[in-house]
């Protein structure tokens, strides 16, 4: 709780020193002195269920104990505020939230489109894992904030033997109907390249042995769906195995579910989210979007934020959930991300609509 | 000066406002006048069908995720030479077809009951029935379906009950198929029954009278006086289903999309408006068409709709 106190009264700090130098600084240009004037809220797009909660107590709520800022969420799904955010910095609006919470791919591909404000100039982006880093792209358009990993979860009734070893399970017939991937391949493309029998190296060149594992797989009838089908199919009893993210095997496992997780020989995908500001909000709306995206990197944040969700930050130090401890989906250092496929946001960005297209052709066949 | 001098006076007054704004003269066009709001709505519309026809024309530029500037046919092309969108439109206008013939089979007994019983509490409960539903949205339709169609659902539960394996009856065509009927079949009965209650029961006595059994009066008087109501019915209820999105998104176990997902993936997964509007562009054309085919197979007065001047 002191660790608490004390990390907030250094922001408070810290914001006040800022803000005394910019105002001084400012003196001669008294319009530019409401550019601290603090917002009644700010809106922050964010994931429902777990993800929502942890973002709450994690970030939002100690922000509005320090800042006296009320922040609101808005759940709108993430591709769905994507057009909005776009549309009006194109005409001039004043975008619908403050920051997005959103994956890496997505706001690489917002900042691709030049409607990303530069995060450079956050103090707390010091010390930061190299992860924090958007790959590919000049500067701070959008800032990582974790890592995650899509695992193997399963319904351990379905395995009396043990967790399974290889990603072929979601190929053998006892489980015909009863498997479940994204509705868009994510989280698993790269793996399907590996699973059928191809390597690393052949992302994005070669991506055949995937789409012949896809074809397999596909006799097995999958059901495709998003995060909030999965954790209901499991809770069902509709599904036996499924490609999920993490968080949501863990969320559903603490809410009674009989889900486990595991990554299977072939490995599983790392991606990371992000935060990010659109272009085109007031100046001083922007400059306390910053300082929120700032407090989301400072070590109180990350410590409390992340492990609610279960996912490595990329505050450096921080000590796992107990439950994490040795769990592989809950990588820390370089020889676990080794463990685990990662692909560049900007290859993602170029070669998703490739392999959507692709996916869709043979699952909607 | 009495109050009803007053109301009077006040009553000139707007009149005289009225004949300013709109005088004598323009009489005859009052009608219109009426219909203009609904004509700047369908304005607006085709406003934004053009739009959307601008945006088909540009293929996205991946480096920028940006339509380029230049016209092309590109989306277009992309959609003729994918497999998969052929299909995806070919299993949606199939479902179409199935839905409409389903719906019409259960829609008209429903609606010649409703209009014909000599009983009002009958009459009550298939109206309450009728209307119940469009309380509930579709999308809590469609989960109260997979309530009761689920493999711990009521139906699966009273087979296991009764000895018996459980079936899977949701996520696939059919599931969708049968959340679609029951999701349209409101709409239909509500397009017949104005139909069916301008049949002249005495029509129905004559032919009776003249030796034909129920079978020949319903097929050679009740069904053909009933076509107007049929037609409508049948057009909405085949377009509906054609843009319909939720029914197979939740029922289907996402391997059933209808054309409307890939309009959504297009414009919000793949970020791709130019792909999407062309695909909605495709979509209003062959539903269009399709409407226009049935107006010139049954007729243009098909509606009950004057089609010339007398």
């Amino acid at each position: 709780m002191m660790n608490k106190m004390n990390q907030i009264d250094s922001i408070k700090r810290r914001t006040a020193l800022k803000a005394g130098a910019a105002a001084a600084g400012m003196m001669a240009v008294p319009g530019l002195l409401q550019a601290n004037d603090k917002p009644k809220e700010l809106i922050v797009r964010a994931w429902g269920g777990a993800w929502g909660e942890a973002l709450k107590a994690g970030v939002a709520d100690p922000f509005t104990a320090a800042t006296g800022i009320k922040v609101r969420l808005d759940f709108t799904e993430d591709n769905e505020i994507k057009p909005k955010i776009w549309a009006a910095v194109d005409q001039g609006r004043i975008p619908p939230i403050h920051v997005n919470w959103d994956t890496s791919t997505n706001a690489t591909i917002s900042a691709l489109r030049g409607v990303t404000v530069d995060l450079s100039d956050l103090s707390n982006l010091e010390g930061l894992l190299p992860l924090a880093k958007p790959a590919g792209l000049e500067g701070y358009p959008l800032v990582n904030t974790y890592a995650y990993v899509y695992v193997c979860a399963y319904r351990s009734e379905a395995f009396p033997d043990g967790a399974p070893t290889s990603w072929n399970v979601l190929l053998d017939p006892k489980f015909k109907g009863r498997i479940a991937l994204y509705d868009d391949g994510i989280g698993f493309n790269p793996i399907s390249v590996i699973a059928g029998g191809g390597t690393f190296a052949d992302i994005p060149g070669n991506m055949e042995p995937g789409y012949e594992f896809y074809k397999k797989l596909k006799q097995n009838e999958p059901l495709l769906g998003e995060d909030s089908d999965f954790t209901t199919w499991f809770q069902k009893g509709e599904i036996d195995v499924a490609c999920t993210i993490s968080v949501n095997a863990r969320a559903a496992q603490q809410n009674g579910i009989d889900v486990k997780w595991t990554v299977p020989e072939e490995g599983c995908k790392v991606d990371t989210d992000g935060l990010w500001i659109p272009k085109g909000l007031p100046t001083n709306e922007e400059f306390w979007a910053k300082e929120f995206v700032n407090f989301a990197l400072s070590k109180e944040a990350q410590e409390k934020w992340c492990s609610m969700l279960g996912l490595p930050p990329v505050y450096p130090g921080i000590t796992p959930p107990e439950d994490l401890v040795g769990d592989p989906s809950y990588p820390t250092k370089a020889e676990d991300f080794a463990k685990l496929v990662s692909v560049p946001s900007p290859v993602l960005v170029e070669n998703q609509p490739i392999w959507f297209a692709k996916f869709n052709e043979i699952f909607q066949s | 000066m009495t109050r009803q001098s007053v109301l009077w006076t006040l009553l000139d007054k707007v009149e005289s406002v009225a004949l300013t704004l709109w005088p004598m003269k323009f009489r005859g066009a009052t009608g219109y006048l009426f219909i203009a709001p609904a004509l700047l709505l369908v304005g607006i519309l085709l406003i934004g069908l053009g739009y959307m026809m601008e945006y088909s024309l540009h293929e996205l530029d991946t480096a920028t995720y940006r339509l380029k500037e230049a016209y092309s046919f590109g989306n277009y092309l992309f959609f003729a030479e994918q497999p998969v969108y052929l299909r995806i439109l070919l299993r949606t206008l199939l479902a179409a077809t199935l839905v409409t013939f389903f719906t019409l089979l259960l829609a008209f007994p429903y609606a010649y009951v409703m209009v014909r019983t000599q009983s009002a509490l009958v009459r009550k409960l298939l109206l309450v029935s009728l209307f119940l539903p469009f309380f509930i949205g579709q999308v809590v339709r469609a989960y109260g379906w997979l309530i009761i169609l689920g493999q711990q659902g009521i139906v699966n539960t009273l087979l296991v009950k009764m000895g018996l394996p459980t079936l899977d009856l949701i996520y696939n065509y059919g599931a969708v198929i049968f959340g679609l009927v029951q999701y349209m079949l409101p709409f239909a009965v509500l397009l017949i029954v104005p139909a069916v209650t301008a049949i002249s029961e005495d029509m129905e006595l004559a032919a009776e009278s003249l030796g034909a059994n129920w079978i020949r009066t319903f097929r050679h008087v009740v069904l053909p006086m009933a076509r107007p109501g049929l037609v409508g019915a049948g057009i909405v209820v085949f377009t509906l289903t054609m843009t319909d999105f939720a029914m197979p998104e939740i029922l289907g176990g996402g391997t059933t999309d209808f054309i409307a997902s890939a309009i959504y993936d297009s414009f919000f997964q793949l970020s791709n408006s130019g792909l999407g509007a062309a695909l909605s562009m495709v979509l209003v054309a062959i539903g269009s068409l399709l409407v226009a085919l049935v107006f010139w197979l049954t007729g243009a007065g098909t509606l009950s709709i004057r089609s010339e001047a007398p």
